[in-house]
C-alpha cells in the first residue's frame, strides 16, 4: 500500500503531497523533510530508485527538477510503483500539456482530482492512460 | 474547472515574496480579507470556491489555517460539481475527523452516494477514502458495497467503491462486517473491465487474509484471469502499457495468489505453472525502452514470488535461480536490488541453498556496491541464506565490512551478526570472540539489547560460563575497552569470577582490579553495572570485602542517584550484622528462560510494518516455516481484530507473539535488576523503562478522540455517550453488581420533530450479559420534539465475565430520512467493581500471590496526559481509580505518587478480586498500569478501560 506520495523539487519545496494514512502536521512536516534529506541526496545514475525509509520504502523517480517520491510497504513491488509514477507524470503531462513544476504550483487543486482518477486509498485504480485522460476531460467540462 | 483568476494572482504574489516575512505578512493579508468575505452574506458560490481554495493553499504551506470549514461544507450542499469537488478537497485537507461538521459532511456524503448523479456518487466515494471516520465506516459501508454490486453502477463507481471499502476495512475493520459481503464481491474478479477487476484485486488480497474461507473461491478466478491475459492474450488495448498488457492487474493477481495454498487440481496447477513459465521465458530477451523493461521485470519479479511460495516446481525453481544469479551481477542498479532481493525470498524456502551458495562471492561483493539500498538488501540475502555450513564466513565478513559500513546500516548489521552467531554458533569460544569483536566495534550504535543478549545466552549455558569469564578478564585488561564489552565483562565476573578465581591473575583481587582499572572512565549507566558486580565480589570473595566496601564507600557519595542508591545499598548490604542476606540477595542468576530473542523481536517487528501481512521474512528455512506453521493455523480463527498500522500483526501471527515476549521487562537478565529482590518496585521500573521506548506503540488519535464520551463513562456514572447534530444521547447508570442499571436520555438536536423511535440494547453474548428494558416504565413516545429528551432504562445483570461491551442501537426518522445510530454502551465487567479495603501487607502477599499464579495480569504503559506532577493530575487519577469502583490503599506504596487500589468485581457466577496498581512516572511522561486478578478476563477489561481514559483525556 501507498502510505503517501510526496512531490518535490531539488530545493525540497513540497509541490505535491498525498497522505494515505493518518499523520499529525507535525509528522507530516518532519517526513517531507526526511523525504528530501534522503532522496535528494542519491547519485541518480548509479542509484536505484528505491531507498529505506524508517519501516518502508521509498520508490521515486526524477523528472527534470521534480523528485516523484511514492512511500510504500516493504513486501510491495518497488517497479510496479515505480511505473506508475512514470504513468502518473505521462497522464499529467497530456493533461497540462507539457507539464511543468509551475503547472502544478498553480492548478494544485487539479492534482488532486487527477490523482483520486488513478490512485485510491493507497492503492491503483486505474492504469489506462486514454480512460484516466476522457474521464477527467469529461468532468472538466462540468461546472 | 475554469480557472481562478484571483487564486492565479494570489499564488503569483505569494511566489513573487523576497522573504519568509513578506509572504507571512501576504497570508496574513490574505486571511483577514477571506474572514471578512466570509462574513458577508451572500457571498456566491464562485467566490466561496476561490477562497476555501486560497486558504488550501495557504494550509498546504505550511500556515494555520483554523476557519473556513463552514464554507468547505456549504461547497458540498452546492450543485456546482466544481464547487462540490472543491468542498470535499479541503475537507479531506483541512478539517480533523472529529470535528463538529463532520456529522453534517456525513449526510451530505449520504446524499451524494444516493443521488444517482453519476459524478456525485464518484466524488462522495473518493472523499470518503481520503477521509475516513468511523463514523463512515459505521453507517455508509452497506451503501458502497450496493454501489459496488449494483448492475447499474459505472465502472467508475466500481472501481472507487472497491478501494473505498478497502480503506475502511484496513481502518475499521471491526466496524464494516466484511464477512457480511466478502464472498459477494470475489465473482467482481471475472468482471471485464481491468479497470474494475484491478480495484477489486486489492480489496480481496486484503479479504483474503482475513476470511480464507469465504474468498476460497477467488484463487481459481485469478488464475483463469491471468490466464487470458498471459496466455489468451485478451485484453483491451487500452491497458497495454509500453507493448505489456496491464502489468498492474498480473502484479495484482501474482500476489493474491501468494495468500493462497497451491491449487489441488492437477488442471489449474499445470495452468499457474504455464503462466509462470512463459512470464520467464518472455523475459529473457531485455527490451531496450526503460518502461516496457521495468513493466515486464515487476511481473517477472512477481511470477517468480509467486513460484517460490507454491514451490511447485524443483525445475522452475533451480531456472529461477540462475535467472536470479544473472540479475545480481546486472549493469542496472534496480535490477540488482531486486535480484538480491528476490533472491533472499528464494533463501527463505529453497531445500538447497547450493544454486544460492555458488554466488556467494557476488553477494559479498555487493556488501560494498555504489548503492546504499542495494548493500543493504546483500546484507538480507546474507542474512536469509547464511547456515551453519558458512556461517563463519558470512560472518567474518559482516565483521570486516562493519567497520566501513555506513552508520544507518550498522545497528542492523549489528542485530544480524548477534542473531546468525547465536543461531549457528558450533564451538562456544566462537560465540564469545565474535560477539565480544561485535560490541567493541559496533557498541555505539546499537541498542542494549545486543549486550542484553549476550549475558542472556552466557547465563543459559553452563559450559560457556568459565571462557566467558576469561575473555571478560581480558578485555578489561586491554588498552581500550568499549562501554558496552565493559557491561558484559562486568556482569559476567560479578555471576561467574569464582570459576576462574583459582587461576593465574586471575585471582578475585585480579578481577576487581581489572574492574577498577576501567571503572573511571565509562559512562554512568556502565558504573551502575560495576557497582553491582563488586556488590556481588563482596559475597563471592569474602576476602577481599574491605576492599570492595571501599570502593562502594568512594560511590556513597556520588552526584548520580541512580550510583548513590547503588553504592549505598550495596554498603549496606555488606556491613550489615547477619550474614543470610547478602548471599539471598546475591544469589546466582538463574538462566534465562527460553523464549523469542529481543534481537529477533525488533528485526520482525521493523519487517512486519506492512498493510498486506508479508508472506515471508528475511532470515532463511527455519523461521519461515515455523512462521507458515503458525499462519496456517491462525487461518482457522477468522478473528478479523486486525488494526489500522499493525494490521500485519495478526493475533496468531508469530510477530504480535514476540512482540509480547519483548514487552516482558527483561528482569532476570537484566544485569540492573541485582537490585531486584532488595525493592522488587524500583528494579522493575528500570527494567520497564528500558522497554518504554520502543515498545509504546502509536495509538489512532481519532479513535480516541471519538471515544471521548464513552471514556469518560468508564469511571464517571453519568455523562454524555453521543453527541451529533441531530440527537445526543446521555447516560445515569447505577450498579449494585453484579446487576445495574442504566438509564439511557435521548434528546432531540435537529430542529425538526423526530420520529419513528426506538431503542435497543444488544449484548454480544447474553448468557454472559443479559441487558432488558427495565419493566414498569413508560416506552419511549414515538415522537421527539426539537428540544425535548426521551428516556429509557435498561436493566443489566451480569451472569458470566463477558468481554465485549453491548451495543445500543437507536433507529429515529428526521426529515423523512431514517438513521441508525449503533452505540457502544459503557458496560463492561469492570463495571461491575466494588471497593474492597484491605490492609497493606495483605496487598502485597496478595499481589505477589496472584503474580505467581499468573492467571490475570494487564500492564500497560502510557502516555501520562500530564507532565509535571502536579497535584492536579494526581487527584484526577485517583478518582479515576476510585470511580472505576476501587478501594484506595494509602500508603502501601513506598512511592507516595504511585496509586494502590482493590476491587471485586462480582458476577452471578462467581466473585473476582482485583488488584490494580498505577505508577506515574511524569518525568517520563509516562504512567503505568498494572493490574491483577484472579481472572484473565476482568484484568484485561480492567487495563483497558484505564488505558482508553487515558487515550482520551
Amino acid at each position: 500500500m501507498i502510505r503517501f506520495i510526496i512531490v518535490q523539487n531539488r530545493q525540497g519545496k513540497t509541490r505535491l503531497e498525498k497522505w494515505y494514512g493518518t499523520y499529525s502536521e507535525q509528522e507530516k512536516q518532519k517526513l517531507k523533510a526526511e523525504v528530501h534529506r534522503t532522496v535528494a541526496s542519491r547519485d541518480q545514475k548509479h542509484q536505484s530508485n528505491f531507498v529505506e525509509f524508517h519501516n518502508h520504502r521509498i520508490v521515486y523517480r526524477r523528472y527534470a527538477g521534480l523528485f516523484f517520491c511514492f512511500c510504500v510497504d516493504t513486501n510491495d513491488n518497488e517497479l510496479a510503483y515505480l511505473e506508475a509514477i512514470h504513468l502518473f507524470v505521462e497522464v499529467l503531462d497530456s493533461y497540462h500539456g507539457n507539464v511543468c513544476e509551475l503547472d502544478l504550483v498553480f492548478n494544485f487543486y487539479l492534482v488532486y482530482a487527477v490523482l483520486d482518477e488513478m490512485i485510491l486509498a493507497g492503492e491503483i485504480q486505474e492504469t489506462s492512460r486514454s480512460v484516466i485522460l476522457s474521464r477527467l476531460e469529461h468532468i472538466s467540462v462540468l461546472e | 474547472m475554469t480557472p481562478m483568476k484571483g487564486l492565479t494572482v494570489f499564488i503569483a504574489d505569494l511566489r513573487k515574496c523576497r522573504s519568509h516575512e513578506e509572504e507571512e505578512r501576504r497570508v496574513n493579508k490574505e486571511l483577514a480579507n477571506i474572514r471578512s468575505k466570509f462574513k458577508e452574506p451572500n457571498i456566491n458560490g464562485y467566490n466561496r470556491k476561490k477562497y476555501v481554495c486560497k486558504l488550501l493553499y495557504m494550509s498546504l504551506l505550511g500556515y494555520e489555517v483554523n476557519f473556513g470549514h463552514r464554507e468547505a461544507v456549504d461547497l458540498i450542499n452546492g450543485t456546482k460539481y466544481s464547487e462540490k469537488q472543491m468542498g470535499y478537497l479541503a475537507v479531506s485537507l483541512l478539517m480533523e475527523e472529529d470535528s463538529a461538521y463532520m456529522q453534517t459532511v456525513l449526510s451530505f456524503l449520504r446524499r451524494d452516494l444516493h443521488n444517482g448523479i453519476e459524478w456525485n456518487t464518484c466524488l462522495a466515494l473518493s472523499a470518503i477514502s481520503n477521509i475516513c471516520t468511523r463514523e463512515m465506516a459505521e453507517t455508509l459501508t452497506s451503501d458502497i458495497v450496493v454501489q459496488l454490486l449494483s448492475p447499474s453502477a459505472s465502472m467508475f463507481i466500481k472501481k472507487k467503491a472497491a478501494l473505498c471499502l478497502l480503506r475502511l476495512l484496513r481502518k475499521f475493520p471491526e466496524s464494516v462486517k466484511a464477512h457480511q459481503w466478502a464472498g459477494r464481491v470475489i465473482p467482481y474478479l471475472g468482471h471485464r473491465d481491468i479497470g474494475v477487476t484491478q480495484s477489486v484485486v486489492s480489496l480481496v488480497t486484503a479479504l483474503a487474509q482475513q476470511f480464507p474461507d469465504e474468498t476460497r473461491k477467488a484463487a481459481s478466478f485469478a488464475v483463469r484471469r491471468l490466464k487470458s491475459l498471459v496466455l489468451d492474450n485478451e485484453y483491451a488495448i487500452d491497458y497495454v502499457y509500453y507493448k505489456v498488457p496491464a502489468p498492474w492487474l498480473q502484479i495484482k493477481l501474482l500476489r493474491l495468489l501468494q495468500y493462497y495454498p497451491a491449487p489441488e487440481s492437477p488442471e489449474v496447477r499445470a495452468i499457474l505453472l504455464n503462466i509462470l513459465r512463459h512470464i520467464i521465458d518472455v523475459s529473457q530477451d531485455t527490451p531496450r525502452e526503460l518502461q516496457q523493461m521495468n513493466a515486464q521485470y515487476s511481473i517477472l519479479f512477481e511470477a517468480i514470488n509467486l513460484g517460490i511460495h507454491l514451490d511447485v516446481d524443483q525445475g522452475l525453481m533451480q531456472e529461477c535461480a540462475v535467472v536470479l544469479g544473472r540479475f545480481i551481477t546486472s549493469r542496472e542498479t534496480n535490477v540488482r536490488y531486486l535480484g538480491l532481493e528476490t533472491m533472499a525470498h528464494l533463501a527463505a524456502y529453497i531445500d538447497n541453498l547450493d544454486s544460492i551458495k555458488s554466488h556467494q562471492g557476488v553477494i559479498i561483493q555487493s556488501l560494498r556496491d555504489r548503492d546504499v539500498s542495494v548493500r543493504r538488501r546483500a546484507l538480507d540475502l546474507l542474512y536469509s541464506m547464511c547456515d551453519v555450513s558458512s556461517a563463519k564466513v558470512i560472518v567474518s565478513e559482516l565483521l570486516r565490512h562493519m567497520a566501513i559500513a555506513d552508520v544507518t546500516l550498522r545497528e542492523e548489521m549489528a542485530l544480524k551478526v548477534a542473531i546468525l552467531t547465536e543461531k549457528f554458533a558450533t564451538e562456544y569460544s566462537w560465540y564469545v570472540d565474535v560477539m565480544m569483536r561485535l560490541v567493541s566495534l559496533a557498541g555505539d550504535h546499537m541498542g542494549d539489547e545486543v549486550w542484553h543478549r549476550i549475558v542472556q545466552v552466557i547465563l543459559g549455558n553452563e559450559e560457556l560460563q568459565v571462557y566467558a569469564c576469561k575473555i571478560s578478564l581480558q578485555t578489561l585488561r586491554a588498552p581500550v575497552c568499549h562501554e558496552s564489552a565493559f557491561k558484559v565483562s562486568a556482569y559476567v565476573l560479578g555471576e561467574f569470577g569464582h570459576l576462574i578465581a583459582n587461576a593465574s591473575d586471575s585471582a578475585p583481587i585480579d578481577q576487581l582490579k581489572a574492574l577498577q582499572s576501567k571503572m573511571s572512565s565509562t559512562s554512568q549507566a556502565a558504573r551502575a553495572v560495576a557497582l553491582t558486580t563488586v556488590g556481588k565480589f563482596i559475597n563471592l570473595f569474602p576476602e577481599i570485602k574491605t576492599l570492595c566496601l571501599r570502593v562502594l564507600d568512594r560511590y556513597r557519595g556520588a552526584l548520580d542517584a541512580e550510583l548513590q542508591q547503588r553504592a549505598c545499598e550495596y554498603y549496606a548490604l555488606g556491613t550489615l550484622e547477619s550474614e543470610d542476606l547478602l548471599p539471598t540477595v546475591f544469589e546466582e542468576m538463574p538462566p534465562f528462560p527460553e523464549r523469542q530473542s529481543a534481537l529477533m523481536s525488533r528485526l520482525l517487528k521493523r519487517e512486519s510494518d506492512t498493510e498486506d501481512q508479508r508472506t515471508w521474512v528475511y532470515g532463511g528455512r527455519d523461521i519461515n516455516r515455523e512462521r507458515r506453521g503458525l499462519a496456517s493455523g491462525a487461518a482457522n480463527s477468522k478473528d478479523g481484530s486486525q488494526e489500522g498500522p499493525d494490521s500485519a500483526e495478526t493475533p496468531s501471527t508469530p510477530t504480535s507473539a514476540e512482540a509480547e515476549a519483548a514487552k516482558v521487562p527483561e528482569s532476570s537478565a537484566l544485569p540492573v535488576s541485582a537490585a531486584a529482590d532488595i525493592q522488587a518496585v524500583t528494579a522493575k521500573d528500570d527494567a520497564g523503562n528500558a522497554q518504554q521506548p520502543a515498545d509504546t506503540m502509536p495509538i489512532d488519535e481519532s479513535v480516541a478522540k471519538s471515544r471521548r464520551h464513552y471514556a469518560r463513562l468508564l469511571w464517571e456514572n453519568d455523562g454524555i455517550l453521543y453527541d451529533g447534530d441531530e440527537i445526543q444521547v446521555g447516560i445515569v447508570a447505577q450498579y449494585k453488581p453484579p446487576a445495574g442499571r442504566i438509564g439511557v436520555f435521548l434528546g432531540n438536536k435537529a430542529k425538526a420533530p423526530i420520529y419513528n423511535i426506538s431503542m435497543q440494547a444488544i449484548s454480544a453474548d447474553a448468557s454472559k450479559l443479559a441487558v432488558q428494558p427495565a419493566t414498569g416504565q413508560e416506552s419511549v413516545p414515538e415522537t421527539l420534539m426539537p428540544l425535548a429528551q426521551a428516556r429509557l432504562f435498561f436493566d443489566a445483570s451480569c451472569l458470566q465475565v463477558f468481554t465485549s461491551a453491548p451495543l445500543l442501537r437507536i433507529t429515529y426518522t428526521v426529515a423523512g430520512a431514517p438513521t441508525v445510530s449503533e452505540l457502544q454502551l459503557p458496560v463492561t465487567v469492570a463495571h461491575f467493581m466494588d471497593p474492597v479495603t484491605i490492609s497493606v501487607s495483605d496487598f502485597f502477599t496478595r499481589w505477589k500471590q496472584l503474580g505467581d499464579a499468573g492467571i490475570g495480569e494487564s500492564q500497560n504503559v502510557l502516555k501520562s496526559a500530564f507532565l509535571s506532577s502536579d497535584a492536579a493530575a494526581l487527584e484526577w487519577l485517583r478518582s479515576v481509580v476510585g470511580g472505576m469502583g476501587f478501594a484506595l490503599i494509602h500508603g502501601a506504596d513506598p512511592d507516595p505518587n504511585n496509586i494502590v487500589g482493590v476491587g471485586i468485581a462480582t458476577t452471578q457466577a462467581g466473585r473476582f478480586g482485583c488488584l490494580l496498581r498505577v505508577e506515574p512516572k511524569p518525568s517520563h511522561g509516562l504512567t503505568r498500569v498494572t493490574v491483577r486478578a484472579t481472572n484473565a478476563d476482568v484484568a484485561q477489561s480492567v487495563g483497558s478501560n484505564i488505558k482508553m481514559v487515558f487515550e482520551s483525556r
